[in-house]
């Protein structure tokens, strides 16, 4: 069993603790979720139960973490990593090799058992998660599910007693996800282990009737069987909807018989569609159908083969970015790769300033954004010392900093939890009504539904549905993608 | 900064040719060997006959030469190396005189021997870099007694790099996509993009560290000097072959001098 006593832990140059005073009792076979808004600490938790934490972390730590009669503290990592598998958000960040086979038996290679052992052993794991047939693959040429099983099963060779989940689908489109939490499901039934879940997605689990522990500035809130509306966003009263008011005005967007690709490759295919001032357009899809390559279209990033793009009467093929760009706002996935400057206030109006347009004006709504978004006190700190959420906001501020009209956001509510992500969301519905545009890539339905005046299901490079979100679930259905109308 | 994609990389490609199921190793002997050889043997014949056999490796392992990156630029750098040879070396007798400028025997002599080594030099990288996958090359110094942790320091390098350009990429156009301009030329403001470029890269770098920390420690990386492996990397017959053929060329290029 493991028995989490006492534990308090800062992160060295912090000012907050991460945990405090957290105890925390699991029994074996049990299987546990631990969720909670960004940055209260599950993570750490999971870096703790592993061990990781007190020896590859900078920081001070209280209490006693003990793993099947194992004190975590005091005791060797190798010896803590044979009790506990940890298998991390990203995949990618953790994969050792370049084969699935290398990665599988990386582990069991280390612990210098026998080659018929490792083979029995693989065999074994990459049964478990039902990915025997990739065993011969590049792991470069799996898509973001597949590779998560990989991980899962690199982490099941060793037969561990207790498997840690961060966030295992944070990256995966509806269906991956679907695949991974049978495959969590099947582990917990066959393998005879403690699986904990650290995950937003509690709905997707409540059927597995796990018990649930919510976490809350580093401290346990909730310990007990999950509620119903365990996953749905913070704040449960509907929201009202933009209008969308196609045809009333001239479009913000005009795509017309788009193709666009890589290498030769052909990855968007005759794409047809308009936007008009209200919408607040959700594209949904499988990862690598082509949404990621639609949005750097509509900004230029990506000039089409054939076909066309228009942005406000702007035709993308013969307008430079750095112009598109003033009118056009895109937001990536991960927030680290798009902070730029010195101070978060710097960074705030980073984009009015090579635009030439930082005026006092626009640092009056700069200095009402931030301080919307719970950063009017931070404008002298590095944007790199804020937490995941604030940089998120941060993104967003220096976005709506020079109001372009057409915002366009690529997976960026990976990682929120439900609150930090409904506050992007208002933001930007207000973005939309006050005349504006959203296009939002995401993988979560219950946005869509909350948000989305019209929903665009990308399949194969091509837009499958077109249609306003109500309408388009049901489709979704019958276009055998129940996965993204749950 | 972003790549030009539509040429072939320098990279591993996919294959079943001779050479690609040739040992690593040996072909990493032929490599070093070739290369110390063509700048030790004293005749230009013999350089420029290394050349002419290097090239018909290329056909044979599948690869086009010309459309792999890089090929347009060491070929125009062999012909201005070998040119500034022919036209400023003047030794022995003078073939051809126009004005001031003059070609010797020397000098084409000079010219053969300049860029028909820097030729074989790359001729031999390229067939050695497309024909191995780096990972059999790792596992198979590994098992020849590199220790482990360089060996896989070596994959963890092949792994990561095609992931830092994917995500230079993103930085390039998350900067764009803020209206920043890369068409404006002083030292000043090339600092300040570099800076501003790299530094989003490094925070990821760090936090990629800290994620394949966990997951090497985790799976015992480390833990003991050595390990068992898995894969096997096999020579087989042809190995012995191509080994034999180097011993052959070393011992023709001793009686050449």
């Amino acid at each position: 069993m493991i028995r989490i006593e006492g534990l308090s832990y800062r992160f060295r140059g912090s000012e907050t603790n991460a945990l405090r005073n957290l105890s925390l009792e699991i029994e074996p076979r049990e299987f546990v979720v631990i969720t909670g808004p960004s940055g209260c600490g599950k993570s750490t938790l999971a870096l703790a139960m592993g061990g990781y934490l007190f020896r590859q972390f900078d920081g001070q730590a209280e209490g006693r973490v003990i793993v099947y009669g194992l004190d975590v503290r005091d005791s060797p990592i190798y010896d803590v990593a044979q009790l506990v598998g940890l298998v991390q958000q990203n995949p990618e960040a953790q994969f050792c090799t370049l084969t699935v086979g290398d990665e599988v038996a990386f582990g069991l290679e280390n612990r210098c058992l026998s080659r018929a052992e490792i083979r029995e052993r693989m065999a074994w794991a990459l049964s478990i998660v039902g990915a025997e047939h990739l065993q011969g693959r590049l792991l470069a040429s799996l898509s973001g599910g597949e590779k998560q099983k990989v991980a899962i099963a690199a982490m099941m060779a060793a037969k561990p007693q207790v498997l840690i989940f961060d966030e295992p689908t944070s990256n995966l489109d509806p269906t991956a996800t679907a695949e991974i939490f049978g495959v969590i499901e099947h582990i917990r039934e066959k393998a005879g282990i403690t699986v904990i879940v650290i995950e937003h997605k509690v709905g997707y689990l409540q059927r597995f009737k796990p018990r649930l522990v919510k976490m809350q500035d580093g401290q346990i809130v909730f310990d007990g069987q999950p509620t119903p509306n365990a996953q749905v966003l913070a704040d449960p009263a509907p929201q009202s909807r933009p209008p969308g008011i196609p045809g009333s005005q001239a479009p913000l967007l005009r795509v017309e018989n788009l193709h666009a690709g890589y290498n030769g490759r052909s990855v968007l295919r005759d794409l047809a569609v308009e936007v008009h001032p209200g919408e607040f357009v959700s594209i949904m899809g499988d990862n690598g159908s082509g949404k990621t390559t639609f949005l750097h279209c509509l900004l230029g990033l990506r000039r089409p083969s054939q076909g066309r793009v228009e942005v406000l009467g702007h035709d993308t093929r013969h307008t430079p970015v750095s112009q598109l760009a003033r009118q056009v706002g895109l937001l990536f996935q991960n927030p680290d790769h798009q902070l730029f400057a010195d101070s978060v206030w710097e960074e705030a109006v980073f984009a009015p300033l090579n635009f030439g347009a930082l005026d006092g004006a626009t640092e009056a709504r700069v200095g009402d954004l931030l301080a919307r978004c719970g950063l009017g006190n931070r404008h002298d700190d590095h944007p790199y010392r804020l937490s995941y959420g604030q940089k998120r906001r941060l993104n967003l501020v220096s976005v709506l900093s020079y109001a372009p009209r057409l915002i366009l956001l690529d997976e960026v509510l990976i990682g929120q939890d439900p609150a930090s992500a409904g506050f992007l969301l208002d933001l930007l519905q207000e973005h939309a009504a006050r005349g504006g545009a959203v296009i939002m890539v995401n993988h979560a339905p219950e946005v869509t539904r909350r948000y989305a005046s019209r929903l665009l299901f990308f399949n194969e490079g091509t837009i499958a549905i077109d249609a306003p979100q109500g309408q388009a679930f049901d489709r979704l259905q019958a276009l055998g993608k129940g996965a993204y109308a749950c | 900064m972003p790549a030009n994609r539509a040429a072939q990389r320098i990279a591993y490609q996919p294959g079943d040719s001779f050479l690609h199921r040739l040992h690593p190793l040996t072909k990493g002997s032929w490599l070093l060997a070739g290369t110390a050889l063509v700048f030790v043997v004293r005749n230009p014949w013999a350089v420029a006959g290394a050349v002419a056999l290097l090239l018909p490796g290329f056909p044979i392992a599948g690869v086009r030469l010309g459309r792999v990156r890089g090929t347009r630029l060491f070929i125009s750098t062999t012909l201005l190396l070998g040119l500034l040879q022919v036209l400023f070396v003047r030794e022995g007798a003078t073939l051809v005189a126009t004005g001031p400028l003059a070609v010797t025997a020397g000098g084409v002599q000079a010219g053969i021997y300049v860029a028909g080594r820097f030729l074989s030099v790359i001729l031999f990288s390229y067939l050695f870099v497309l024909t191995t996958e780096p990972n059999d090359l790792a596992y198979a110094l590994m098992r020849a007694g590199l220790p482990y942790r360089y060996g896989f320091a070596l994959i963890t390098a092949l792994r990561l790099v095609p992931v830092f350009e994917q995500e230079g990429q993103i930085v390039y156009n998350a900067q764009l996509a803020r209206g920043v301009r890369y068409d404006v030329r002083s030292p000043r403001r090339f600092l300040t993009l570099a800076r501003q470029f790299v530094l989003p890269l490094l925070v990821s770098a760090l936090g990629k560290v800290d994620a394949l920390a966990v997951s090497m420690e985790g799976r015992s990386f480390g833990k003991y000097p050595t390990r068992t492996f898995l894969r096997e990397v096999r020579a087989t017959w042809l190995d012995g072959v191509a080994l034999a053929l180097l011993v052959v060329a070393i011992l023709a290029s001793w009686a050449i001098g």
